[in-house]
């Protein structure tokens, strides 16, 4: 459906992506992920048709990406939302029906489906005066008005709450239940996992690592597991082994383990020491670790907080929001209960 | 052919319907832009406009004058007089007999009559003897004089005008015959010249010998019934006036001879009979042939070709221009609309979503403009109904509408944020307002005043009528311009500019890059090193030509400005002035394209390539000038200013053939050499460029003073 071969954008001496190759099958998830300025949205503008690239081909649907016929197949979502303030949801979205080309009954029916299933009330409220969630759903169905065959979608999810998040990224996933293409971006990993089945990991304009989102983290990440025990639980040679060595946290001990057979070797050692396992949580590679493995240093603006204790990482976050927090795999930690980590 | 012509009709048939969607919406946005109250205050605000318009002209025709009985004359009801006083609203006539001055009135006519001839109680013309107007040694008391004074001019003149017996009333029938500035460099002190100096046109003369007729009738009159101001002050100054204009603004007979008349007005009227083609000259409007001046005093001056000198106006169409103001008024209020609407949508990138559907760049600006196009085409058919003009008015009008519009538009596509853009729509309206309006005030003057399209709308307003060359020449380079400009912010009409917040010059020179093809040293496609006639070759050396030739609008409007401008000054000061400014223009518009070129990567920076784009560019604009043979056809070579500007190997026609063709191509090198220095500086840097820039300058310069000392 999508193919990017040797594509390069250059902006004076600035080189925006180089040679990006990857192609993107029809009805499949594909996710751009990586740092600001790592060459996501220029990727996506190309493959939009908005920018023309300084070399190599794209073609979307079988057209070239610059040939105006190509955009009645794509609906794009850009990063941002900005909307006809003083036109109402509805009108808006029959302005670009129209544009489409597509007959006022069908369009009609598009919209109220779209906005039915995105739960958009204040239809005829004028857009200045919604909410950002609101906007971004009005921006979404505004790629839908088309019916297109593939969906361009720049951070979908960025800067909404997180419940909001949710609705978007389910409907996104929707969408490519029913068939659709669907390409898009984000900064971290859960949001894309949740939509794609193949990732690209893109840093300073080039690709640096590919695969499934499972593969890459297998690949450039691991998943930690913290025990908590209520004693100090006693060196054994398998703790010492793994270099795992207790914290004191509060009236617990904190022992981070890389395997659920470490896991037991914990609650073994914390057996010797007259206590027990209180607490079990596991931890899966961040984007961060991903970059961090691939590139040999942390993503670009991103904190990795060294010396901060694990779940309170990712102080600062230039463009992403506070609902990363909640979803991202570097802060997501699953809670366990001992009988189920020894299950 | 036909298939493709049908798809060609399809394909428009498709734009135009998408025009028209992105139209009505745009107008849906617009009118969704203003709030209620806002709408509802500009009702407002209209409304009592219109209102105090209406108001001012319902008491101007019902008589109630704001002015009214602003001053107490005492006069008797059998004065002369008495009529005259009571026909001036400003004038409230009181018995003389309990007048008194100072106290019940600020002036007082006294009419003195001879002794014993009024046996019969009325007072008759042959009874007085003399009349005298008495007034307060106050300033309300001189004004009521100087009323009291016009008054009586004016019921002359309205009595001489109701005489059946025109040749009793006008004894003297005068002229006036309007000569156009088109003498040469060698006759006058002006860059138009000075008709009555040195060329003593016999057409002024017999005007400035009939006006002395007709101020000696004049003051003949004025001076049998006023002794306040004498009649002989009356009669000189109306003798100037009418010198002043049968001179067309020379200091040359007409007013000499109206001053010497004043005091003798019989002797000096019955030696102004002259008939007008009696000096045995032509004159102006019958030899020139090229350009028509009106007849001055029609209807639309207020002031008719027959009468007395007073009431002959100088050939300043006051009126006309006034109205003819009226139509660029809305067009200031419509780009401030217009040039909101298209950085609305670069703001926040509000448009982008626009630029992924199939719409075409043109498509979406069509239609976006399309709107205010036709608000201004209504506007301006209103405008030109309300205050009598026609279509012309409209015609001419259009492309000032289609420039404001084009301006913006290029203006909103630079401007980094509505600050700016407030900065650009204001320049716009002084720039364009400037370029329309003041060339109008020389409507009946000279032939550069066709510069504005206003001048035209001037003409239609006088009832003139204008050749198909006038309309061509004032309205051409507007049309083109407005549309080069559209095509050129059409350039950056994309998301790269768009959104970006690059400097106006480097998004300018994006624009002008933008149309251009990759020219390279070596073989294949835009390279010059393959083969000569090479497709690809000819192809972006073609860009670099039409890009260039697509300058000639700006530069022709640029230059007329400068001819405009420097119209008024001496030619000692101007000429030298005009002939660097116009090589500077003409060599910026030749190369900044080329710089455009390197900056952007699209040409290689090699002395190769920038000979062979110099060479394009000046040729292209050798080519685009020649299309410029239009102002031949105004007459405005001949103008010294306008032969300065505009003529190459003019007026030689005494040359052999070889040399004339010779002359021809001779500005083809002059822009070749020049554009390609200019281009070998720009292909090293903006330093080099402007040393080679001002290097053609004044190689161009250089030039243009042999141009004109051969002319």
């Amino acid at each position: 459906m999508i193919e990017v071969s040797g594509l390069r954008k250059t902006y004076g001496d600035f080189a925006a992506v180089v040679d990006s190759d990857f192609s993107v099958d029809d009805g499949e998830g594909f996710g751009i992920v990586g740092p600001n300025g790592a060459g996501k949205t220029t990727t996506l503008k190309v493959i939009a048709g908005l920018v023309e690239p300084t070399d190599g081909e794209v073609t979307v649907a079988g057209f070239d990406a610059s040939d105006p016929e190509m955009r009645r197949h794509l609906g794009f979502l850009p990063e941002d939302s900005p909307l006809y303030e003083e036109m109402t949801a509805r009108s808006y979205l029959r302005f670009f029906a129209d544009l489409y080309d597509v007959p006022r009954e069908v369009a009609d029916e598009r919209i109220e489906a779209a906005l039915d299933r995105l739960e958009l009330d204040h239809r005829e409220r004028r857009l200045g005066d919604v909410s950002k969630g609101m906007k971004r759903k009005v921006a979404i169905a505004r790629s839908l008005v088309n019916d297109p065959d593939v969906l361009v979608y720049d951070e979908p999810a960025s800067g909404l709450d997180p419940v909001t998040t949710n609705s978007v990224l389910a409907f996104t996933r929707e969408l490519r239940e029913t068939g659709k293409t669907v390409v898009f971006s984000a900064h971290n990993l859960y949001h894309v996992e949740s939509v794609c089945d193949r990732v690209v990991v893109m840093n300073e304009g080039r690709i640096v690592a590919r695969g499934s989102v499972d593969g890459i983290r297998e690949r450039h990440g691991e998943t930690t597991y913290r025990v908590f025990t209520d004693v100090e639980p006693t060196a054994t040679p398998p703790l010492d082994d793994l270099d795992a060595t207790p914290e004191e946290v509060g009236d617990r001990y904190r022992t981070a383990v890389p395997s659920m057979d470490a896991v037991a070797a914990v609650r073994e050692a914390a057996a010797d020491a007259g206590g027990e396992v209180v607490d079990i949580r596991s931890r899966e590679p961040s984007l961060e670790d991903v970059f961090l493995d691939i590139v040999g240093r942390p993503m670009p603006g991103r904190y990795t907080g060294d010396g901060l204790d694990d779940g309170e990482v990712d102080g600062q976050e230039p463009d992403g929001p506070e609902n990363d927090r909640s979803t991202d795999g570097a802060e997501r930690e699953t809670a366990a209960t001992a009988t189920e980590a020894t299950e | 052919m036909t298939d493709r012509l049908r798809r060609l009709g399809r394909r428009l048939a498709v734009a135009g319907r998408r025009v028209l969607r992105v139209a009505k919406w745009e107008s849906a946005r617009a009118s969704g832009g203003v709030d209620r109250r806002t709408l509802a205050a500009g009702v407002a605000l209209l409304l009592v406009a219109g209102g105090v318009v209406g108001v001012g002209v319902a008491t101007g025709v019902a008589g109630l004058d704001v002015d009214q009985d602003v001053y107490r004359v005492g006069v008797d009801a059998g004065s002369p007089y008495a009529e005259a006083i009571e026909e001036e609203a400003s004038l409230r006539p009181v018995p003389a007999e309990t007048a008194s001055l100072g106290d019940s009135a600020d002036a007082v006519v006294v009419t003195v009559v001879r002794p014993g001839s009024v046996d019969d109680g009325a007072i008759d013309p042959p009874d007085v003897d003399s009349v005298v107007v008495r007034a307060t040694d106050t300033r309300k008391g001189e004004a009521a004089a100087a009323s009291v004074r016009e008054a009586v001019e004016a019921h002359n003149e309205r009595l001489l005008r109701a005489e059946p017996n025109r040749t009793a009333a006008f004894p003297v029938t005068v002229t006036l015959r309007y000569v156009g500035r088109t003498t040469g460099f060698d006759d006058g002190a002006t860059l138009g010249g000075s008709d009555g100096s040195r060329t003593g046109d016999p057409g002024g003369g017999s005007a400035s010998d009939g006006d002395d007729g007709g101020t000696a009738a004049d003051g003949g009159t004025e001076g049998d019934g006023t002794e306040t101001s004498g009649s002989g002050s009356d009669a000189d100054s109306a003798g100037d006036s009418g010198g002043a204009d049968s001179g067309d603004g020379s200091s040359g007979d007409a007013s000499t001879d109206g001053e010497s008349g004043g005091g003798s007005a019989p002797d000096s009227g019955a030696g102004g009979t002259a008939d007008p083609g009696s000096g045995g000259g032509k004159t102006g409007s019958d030899g020139e042939g090229g350009f028509a001046i009106p007849s001055i005093g029609g209807g639309a001056f207020g002031a008719d070709t027959t009468g007395s000198p007073a009431s002959i106006t100088p050939p300043f169409p006051f009126t006309s221009l006034l109205l003819a103001f009226a139509f660029l008024v809305p067009m200031n209020f419509l780009i401030q609309a217009y040039g909101s609407s298209i950085l609305d949508e670069r703001t926040n990138r509000r448009g982008e979503p626009l630029l992924v559907t199939p719409l075409a760049p043109a498509e979406i600006v069509a239609g976006k403009t399309l709107p205010y196009a036709a608000a201004a085409a209504v506007v301006t058919t209103l405008i030109a109904l309300v205050i009598g003009g026609g279509p012309l008015s409209v015609v001419a009008v259009a492309p000032v509408a289609a420039t404001f519009l084009g301006a913006t538009f290029v203006g909103a596509m630079f401007a980094r944020s509505f600050k700016e853009l407030t900065f650009v729509t204001v320049g716009v309206s002084v720039l364009l307002t400037t370029y329309a309006f003041v060339p109008a005030i020389f409507t009946n003057v000279t032939p550069v005043a066709l510069v504005s399209p206003l001048t035209l709308v001037v003409f239609d307003l006088q009832g003139e009528a204008v050749s198909a060359g006038q309309v061509l020449f004032s309205t051409a380079p507007m049309a083109v311009g407005a549309t080069l400009l559209f095509g050129l912010g059409l350039g950056v009409y994309r998301e790269e500019d768009m959104f970006s917040q690059k400097p106006v010059t480097r998004k300018f020179l994006d624009a002008l890059a933008v149309r251009l093809s990759a020219v390279r040293t070596g073989g294949g496609p835009g390279g010059v090193g393959g083969a000569l006639f090479d497709r690809e070759r000819l192809r972006a050396l073609g860009s670099v030509a039409f890009l260039t030739a697509c300058t000639i609008p700006f530069v022709f409007v640029a230059e007329l400005l400068a001819v405009a401008v420097l119209f008024a000054l001496p030619v000692t000061v101007s000429i030298p002035v005009l002939l660097v400014t116009i090589a500077f223009i003409e060599e910026v518009a030749k190369s900044v394209a080329l710089y455009a070129g390197f900056e952007r990567g699209v040409f290689e920076r090699s002395d190769r390539v920038a000979l062979a784009v110099g060479v394009a560019s000046g040729t292209g604009f050798f080519l685009a000038e020649k299309a410029t043979a239009v102002v031949q056809a105004v007459g405005l070579t001949e103008l010294f200013l306008g032969r300065a500007a505009f003529a190459d190997v003019a007026g030689l026609s005494g040359l052999p053939p070889i040399a004339l063709v010779a002359l021809f191509f001779a500005p083809l090198v002059l822009h070749v050499t020049a554009t390609s220095a200019a281009s070998l500086g720009a292909r090293r840097g903006r330093t080099a460029y402007a040393l080679t820039l001002t290097l053609a300058t004044l190689g161009h310069a250089a030039y243009n003073v042999g141009v004109v000392s051969l002319g």
